[in-house]
């Protein structure tokens, strides 16, 4: 479970700011990742997701702040602190010469604690594969494998960066179950994505960041209950109609006509909504050939914070 | 031992990988069989066959006299006309033909006349016609019963000199040995580099001194496995000499693999791609090659470039090399040339370490 009281933070990032040149890519971010969790750093592509890991992993040194993990400050103690975290890099290959096998093995040696590599391979279902060189596995395998090499020292933290790009969607939902049962290990989770379905699913709690800045942080489903209009509904008509008075429909904030008989409202009260398009059709004769309400998510959520898309 | 494990793991990397492979040993092999096809030395080279028409005590005497000399193998054929067919065939490259009734010419009608027939076209049949030459000369001599005013010793006739191939084996070897270190370090680096798989490692607690440490001494080891096959082949195939104090070139070869690796590192630090790192590194291997006397001694070069080469780290490496190999000589017999090398090999280390990117 997830619980929130302060002596639980297995990372804690404190006002963390990274330049380059001019551009500060990270700009002020802080924010706290609790054991047991799966926490979720969603942006667009260039938001400093990327950066801000980098601090945490001791890859990238921080212009001004602090990151620690378990307690270890990473800029005094980065030996001890990449002792005990497990790391995936986003596209980052292993060695086209060694069987997966051999990379695990040599990997091991990096480190005091060690995990098995059969139980790992066969963990993430590669074990017929130990002798096969990274090359030879599909694209979802590959990720797998990546993903198992992160456990090689037992790691209390791992952190993914961008885990399932560039995978389709029945390889991306294999990994999610995946990375779901890592964390029911006990491990804690760390990830980046530009997927707002894989936060959702996955994260327990997010950070939705742009710009080197972090703009909410919240559960997925609290940052959507946040939100002005959690709605959208959308009805399908004839276009011979007057649709103004859908504007004026109790918790209409807009309406997006597409010319031809769709219209969408972004409402703030799907109920009132739904029985004002009723009243209007049973005046004006307008059938209502279709109906529906979607909640609104965090797409929605980032739009509402940045007025732009996430995939933009 | 964590970078004895690393050493194992880099070596077997690069052996698996067969198109370093090719570069590493098949290409400077490829080299010493042409030489050592065209100039070296085979045994068919240095046998004669010798037919003996006169069957007297002159021509045995002769004969046994011929089968005392060093580095050539007499054999004797019965039927001159079979012999030639067999010279035809490039079964036999020397025949020496003795005529009917030496003994007789000899002592009634000098001069007698044996015929060597040899194939001009083979570079070493000069050599070897001339090594015949003199034995006659001598024999003549010794059959005259005047003072011998000028001896000739057998002995003293050697047609082991320092041929083409024994001239240019410690160069391929080097050669090979450079644009190895130099072009498949370089390329491994960009290509981790490339692939992140350096990012990767230093997101681990590995020393990333460690993690270099085990590439240069993979490196190290395969040099020597390249070094011993390169010349092994040259001497076993094709009768190359290497003399010389052993431990003292595999000494001299790792201290120059050295500098060749630090260049690598400092190619692979400027090269984004792993094509990047070829090109490179051949721009830097092939002029070394060219101008340092691999193939040709320095000496025929214009006395600029001569000058320039002996403070490139390849021509003092290979006048060292080549002195230790040919001429057994010592270390200290090149006090210029190997401070030459010894300066590179601190320079190019700082700017191997100073030019260095993960990223």
């Amino acid at each position: 479970m997830v619980s929130s009281s302060s002596d639980d933070v297995v990372i804690k990032v404190e006002d963390l700011v990274k330049s380059f040149g001019d551009l500060n890519a990270v700009d002020g971010v802080s924010f706290e990742v609790h054991k047991g969790e799966i926490f979720g750093i969603l942006g667009p592509n260039g938001a400093g997701k990327t950066t801000t890991l980098e601090c945490i992993e001791g890859l990238s040194e921080p212009t001004s702040g602090r990151t620690f993990v378990l307690g270890m400050e990473t800029q005094i103690e980065p030996e001890n602190v990449k002792q005990r975290i497990g790391v995936q890099l986003q596209a980052s290959a292993y060695f086209d010469y060694l069987t997966l096998e051999e990379i695990l093995n040599l990997f091991a040696r990096f480190y005091k604690r060690r995990a098995s590599t059969s139980e790992l391979l066969e963990r993430v279902g590669l074990l017929d594969k130990a002798k096969s060189r990274v090359k030879t596995l599909s694209g979802g395998q590959q990720q797998r494998f990546t993903i198992a090499a992160t456990l090689i020292n037992e790691p209390e933290v791992i952190i993914l960066d961008e885990p399932t790009t560039g995978l389709d969607p029945q390889a991306r939902r294999s990994l999610w179950d995946f990375i779901q049962s890592i964390n029911a290990d006990g491990r804690t989770v760390v990830l980046t994505t530009h997927y707002m379905e894989e936060a959702e699913f996955l994260c327990h709690r997010i950070a939705i960041m742009d710009n080197g800045k972090i703009v909410a942080m919240d559960s997925p489903e609290n940052l959507v209950r946040a939100l002005p209009v959690p709605f959208e509904v959308k009805i399908i008509t004839g276009s011979e109609y007057n649709l103004d008075a859908l504007s004026n429909l109790t918790g209409v904030q807009d309406v997006v006509d597409d010319g031809e008989g769709t219209v969408r409202m972004r409402s703030s009260d799907a109920a009132a909504t739904v029985s004002g398009i009723m009243a209007w059709s049973g005046q004006s004769g307008a059938p209502v050939k279709h109906l529906e309400v979607t909640p609104s998510n965090l797409e929605d959520v980032f739009l509402s914070l940045t007025g732009r898309g996430l995939q933009e | 031992m964590l970078i004895f494990h690393l050493t194992i793991a880099n070596l077997k990397m690069i052996s698996r990988n067969r198109q370093s492979l090719f570069w590493a040993l098949a290409f400077p092999l490829i080299f010493v069989v042409v030489f050592g096809t065209f100039f070296g030395e085979s045994d068919t080279a240095t046998t004669i066959a010798v037919i003996d028409n006169a069957q007297d005590d002159v021509s045995r005497q002769l004969i046994s006299n011929l089968r005392e000399l060093e580095d050539l193998n007499v054999e004797e054929r019965e039927n001159e006309r079979l012999a030639r067919k067999e010279f035809n065939d490039g079964d036999l490259n020397y025949l020496l033909i003795i005529p009917e009734g030496l003994q007789a010419t000899v002592q009634n009608d000098p001069p007698a006349r044996v015929t060597v027939v040899y194939d001009d076209t083979n570079p070493i049949g000069e050599i070897v016609v001339g090594l015949v030459d003199r034995f006659i000369d001598q024999a003549n001599l010794e059959m005259s019963n005047a003072p011998i005013r000028l001896a000739l010793t057998i002995e003293g006739v050697s047609i082991r000199e320092v041929d083409y191939l024994d001239f240019v084996l410690p160069g391929l070897a080097v050669w090979g040995v450079m644009s190895f270190s130099v072009i498949g370090l370089a390329a491994t680096i960009s290509s981790y580099r490339e692939k992140k798989i350096l990012t990767r490692i230093l997101a681990t607690p590995l020393s990333v001194s460690i993690f270099f440490a085990s590439q240069v001494l993979a490196y190290l080891v395969l040099a020597l496995i390249q070094a011993t096959i390169i010349l092994s082949v040259g001497v076993l195939a094709f009768g190359a000499s290497v003399e010389g104090n052993l431990l003292v070139i595999a000494l001299l070869l790792l201290m120059g693999n050295l500098v060749f690796l630090n260049l690598g590192f400092i190619v692979g630090a400027y090269a984004k791609t792993v094509q990047a790192a070829s090109g490179l590194g051949n721009a830097v291997v092939l002029p070394l090659m060219f101008f340092s006397g691999v193939f040709f001694p320095t000496d025929n070069l214009p006395l600029v470039l001569q000058t320039l080469v002996e403070f490139l780290p390849l021509a003092p490496m290979l006048e060292t090399f080549r002195g230790v190999i040919l001429e057994s000589k010592s270390l200290t017999d090149f006090p210029a040339q190997l401070s030459v090398l010894a300066g590179w090999l601190v320079g190019t280390a700082i700017v191997a370490v100073k030019t260095f990117r993960f990223r």
